[in-house]
């Protein structure tokens, strides 16, 4: 049972205006703009107490429930200043019961108006098809376009909040304003991760508060939020959101946007396809779905993507699409299901989503609900798609969807712009609440995190290379009325005794490849780097172990029953179990796993260990070796690891003895020291980079010191 | 029935210059010449954006009228993007603020043809609705279209073309006309609407744009296959 904890509104107050309009048969407002109705008695299923409050680009209407309502209908009439209709009444909204989770008090974010303009609203009930009285009229003004139009910075806006939705902003203008905020603001600044086949730099906005951090590495240090906000070219909607977020997360002097920003930083990759977006095609250039391609990263886009999650090790994520199913919810959502997602992903992610996103568009009006929500068969395990990567990743998140159009819970949407607003205000809402619970539940985000990479680390359990964890129905009232299909994987597709490591031939591993995009493709070995795996090569093969944090993808990809494969690896499986008395010779690749040995442990020059779940007692001791990997490990004794050349991991082991990194090549990646208790101190010198905790803080009873002094 | 979008004074009387070009001068030959400069081969920016600064803006003069059930949720009065703006625009400009023409409007672009567009004289333009192709094409056969055919691509944009710029009373009128393409097709009255080669409704008629006139239908032309059906259950 996911378990549900109270979310904080601090980031989303900014969105809410404080002037909402209250108006009642007999409460008046204060609002002077408010028409105050006069005092008559309710009719019979008149809705009562209707209450109308700002938001940015919606307006939150909440009302009392009417016994035996079926469903209800909110009209929307542009007024003036006197509230003198200057339009015509239409209905824009229709409330059904499966909107939300307490739906006793019904809510609805009524959108697609041009932010600033006034109105005045009504809503009365249905029963059956028959229309009861409408409510007391509640007029008021909505919020407009945010950003002070006379102040530096704030007055920047975007192609398409200039031309009123009636165009999406252009790849030139999206640069243009990007590079005004990172000039103009300390907050902010444009990394470009890389260029698409085209040539279009891939830009990634990095926020932080005074200032972020200067380096990818002191990024992952503060265990940063991710939005990737538009993949597929032709469904542009979450990407306008992001821009519109951009200008406020870098100018906003909102106490709640500032507490975000200082508490962590935020990572917002507005276009990773900007072909895509050019062209309006879905896929990139070569005609390439990119949402099905952050595994295997075929493509130039998706290979930088991944790069820079490698590098900057963001812990939750959101992944902006459009969804052209008419009778979903607003905001359709999944988290990720690959079964080889960590259980401690998969469910704080849930908790994101059901805990936090439906709570909280049960309180501000917007429909959130399960992918597919209203019965369609989609929101599956491919590893392949963003939202799966990113939990193989161990990375809490969810997928967005936006209803492309309005259908019929939201009458008004014939007109593209009105369409447009709402899907790029209720996007705006999302990610704000996004930020919102990613503050609050930060600690909690990353215990799962730890937890998920300790767990894959250990390389225990079985491995499913398809197939989905079971996305159980909420409990009623439930917002849509279908959780997502159960997805089991088939017997096949389950392996139960998982190898330690696949070895690749040279062939497999730094082979030319064909797939791909012409002038554009990469080797294995180019793929795995990006992927931020440690590879060793001892004799003419390549070793990819298991005990990674990644383990959950690394079969996906190098298994030949991976059912989107890269490569069919050799799996190699332990040759030490057991007991072990005596000297232990590594030579050679050599896995030890569930083994207890007593006696010293020396890898030799050339070759390598891969150790999980073993007791030792002895020393270990690895100089000139290929590589060392140890994983959920009782260590009897001191860990000396000296000028390995190609990987180093060492992570959740107890060790009763000093650990010494000297002098690791580690293949020119951190050698990973991360959540080891270790009785002694931890020394790490003159390795080529700096040994990483992944956020992970080691238990030290020595002094730490040189380059693991902060790990 | 007809809609008026805007309280100015209509004015019918406005005659349609629509001078007639032999057939020959048609896109097919011309386009040849733009085909190796069809691909965005992008240094540092890309190269489709118009900017916010285009002229098409509030700042119009009185509007032309369009008609039909569609117009009026497309930018009107004084929004950006509404009719009037567009009366100076170049076609494949005037077409960037047409909302339910992103689909067709991407396709022109990729297609090259846009500087021929400009460089006609009079043209005509039946634009399908963006559901007209979602109606049409699936999600990949669009893309395949758009990025690696594009003399199916050329070709589809052709049987949407007719040579002169035609108000929608003028094709009515005429009873029939031929696109570039080569095809002939009926045009039918329908109330003030029209319907075209049988089944495709006008929807918002009467566009103009610099030597253009652009009527919007509901309905893909030409003989490419339908594929929309192939991908029912594409998600994410």
């Amino acid at each position: 049972m996911l378990h549900r904890r109270p979310a904080a509104i601090a980031l989303a107050a900014l969105l809410v205006a404080t002037v909402s309009v209250v108006a009642s048969p007999t409460a008046a407002s204060a609002d002077p703009l408010t028409r105050v109705p006069a005092l008559n008695a309710a009719e019979p299923n008149q809705v009562q107490g209707l209450k109308v409050t700002q938001g940015y680009g919606f307006a939150t209407l909440a009302w009392t429930h009417v016994d035996g309502a079926t469903d209800y209908q909110i009209e929307r009439t542009p007024v003036d200043a006197d509230d003198v209709p200057t339009g015509n009444s239409v209905i824009t909204g229709l409330w059904r019961p499966n909107r939300q989770v307490n739906n006793e008090s019904p809510t609805f974010a009524d959108a697609g108006f041009n932010p600033g303009l006034r109105f005045q609203w009504r809503v009365r009930a249905r029963i059956g098809t028959a229309e009861q009285p409408y409510s007391t009229p509640v007029s008021g003004t909505t919020q407009g376009s945010w950003g002070n139009p006379d102040a530096p910075g704030e007055s920047l806006r975007t192609q398409w909040e200039t031309t009123q939705g009636a165009q999406y902003t252009s790849d030139v203008n999206e640069y243009a304003y990007t590079a005004a905020i990172d000039e103009l603001s300390d907050r902010m600044r444009v990394v470009e991760i890389g260029r698409t086949i085209l040539n279009r730099p891939i830009n990634m906005m990095v926020f932080g508060h005074p200032t972020p951090p200067a380096t990818p590495e002191a990024i992952a240090a503060t265990s940063p939020v991710l939005i990737n906000c538009n993949v597929h070219g032709n469904e542009p909607g979450d990407r306008e959101a992001c821009l519109i977020l951009a200008r406020q997360l870098a100018f906003s002097q909102d106490p709640g946007t500032i507490d975000v920003l200082t508490n962590s930083t935020v990572l917002i990759v507005p276009t990773i396809n900007g072909d895509g977006r050019a062209a309006n095609t879905r896929g990139n250039n070569a005609g390439q779905d990119l949402n099905r391609d952050y595994s295997l990263v075929r493509q130039p886009e998706t290979l930088a993507f991944v790069k820079m999650l490698q590098e900057y090790r963001p812990v939750a994520g959101y992944d902006g699409h459009e969804y052209g199913n008419s009778g979903t919810g607003d905001l359709p959502m999944l988290p990720p299901r690959h079964q080889n997602v960590a259980r401690e992903i998969f469910d704080e992610s849930m908790n994101m989503i059901e805990g936090h996103m439906y709570e909280q568009g049960a309180t501000d009006g917007w429909w959130a609900c399960p992918y597919g929500c209203t019965g369609a068969s989609v929101g599956l395990g491919e590893e392949t798609i963003l939202r799966n990567t990113l939990g193989l990743k161990n990375v809490v998140n969810s997928l967005l969807e936006l209803r492309s159009s309005g259908g019929a819970t939201r009458p008004d949407e014939g007109n593209t712009s009105n369409n447009r607003r709402r899907k790029g205000y209720s996007a705006l809402w999302t990610f704000t609440q996004f930020l919102d619970y990613h503050r609050a539940n930060h600690s909690a985000i990353r215990q799962a995190r730890g937890e998920a990479i300790k767990l894959q680390s250990g390389n225990t359990g079985r491995i499913v290379f398809r197939g989905s964890h079971e996305v159980p129905a909420h409990p009623a009232p439930h917002p849509g009325e279908t959780p997502p299909p159960v997805d089991a994987p088939r017997q096949e597709l389950i392996l139960d005794n998982a190898p330690c490591a696949y070895r690749l031939t040279e062939e497999q591993y730094n082979g030319e490849r064909t797939d791909g995009a012409v002038g554009h493709r990469t080797t294995v070995a180019q793929r795995l780097a990006a992927h931020g795996w440690r590879v060793v090569k001892v004799g003419d093969g390549y070793f990819v172990p298991l005990t990674q944090p990644e383990r959950g993808l690394i079969p996906l990809l190098l298994d030949g029953t991976g059912v989107e494969r890269l490569v069919a690896g050799e799996r190699v499986y332990p040759t030490v179990t057991g007991r072990h008395n005596g000297p232990l010779r590594v030579s050679g690749f050599t896995c030890v796993s569930g083994a207890n040995v007593n006696g010293p442990v020396n890898v030799q020059p050339g070759a390598a260990l891969v150790a999980s779940g073993s007791s030792f007692n002895g020393p270990i001791t690895a100089a000139g070796s290929a590589g060392l990997f140890m994983s959920g490990n009782t260590v009897h004794g001191p860990i000396q690891v000296a000028n390995v050349t190609d990987a180093v991991s060492l992570i959740n082991n107890r060790v009763n003895g000093p650990v010494n990194l000297v002098g690791n090549r580690a293949g020119g990646n951190a050698p990973f020291v991360a959540a080891n208790t270790v009785q002694g101190p931890l020394n790490c010198a003159q390795n080529t980079r700096v040994p990483t905790n992944l956020e992970l803080s080691n238990s030290v009873a020595g002094p730490r010191s040189g380059q693991c002094a902060g790990l | 029935m007809e809609i008026l979008v805007t309280s100015s004074a209509r004015r019918p009387g406005r005659p349609t210059r629509s001078p007639r070009h032999p057939r020959d001068r048609g896109l097919a030959v011309r386009a040849r010449g733009v085909a190796a400069s069809l691909l965005c081969l992008v240094v540092l920016a890309g190269c489709t954006g118009k900017g916010d600064d285009s002229a098409a803006g509030s700042t119009a003069p009185a509007s032309p009228i369009v008609t039909g059930p569609l117009c009026e949720v497309l930018p009107t009065g004084t929004e950006p993007g509404n009719p009037a703006s567009l009366t100076g625009e170049p076609v494949d400009v005037a077409l960037q603020w047409i909302t339910v023409l992103t689909a067709f409007e991407a396709a022109v672009r990729a297609s090259g043809l846009a500087t021929d567009l400009r460089g006609m004289e009079g043209l005509t333009i039946l634009a399908p609705t963006d559901d007209a192709f979602l109606r049409k094409f699936s999600a990949a056969n669009w893309d395949e279209l758009i990025l690696s055919r594009p003399d199916d691509l050329r070709a589809l944009l052709r049987a949407h073309l007719i040579d002169g710029a035609h108000s929608l009373a003028d094709l009515v009128t005429a009873g029939n006309i031929t696109t570039l393409d080569g095809t002939e097709a009926t045009v039918a009255a329908d109330g003030a609407m029209a319907r075209i080669a049988g089944d495709a409704q006008t929807l918002c008629v009467d566009y103009r744009a610099t030597n253009a006139r652009i009527h919007v239908i509901d309905k893909v032309l030409g003989d490419l296959p339908t594929t929309a059906h192939e991908d029912d259950h594409i998600g994410h």
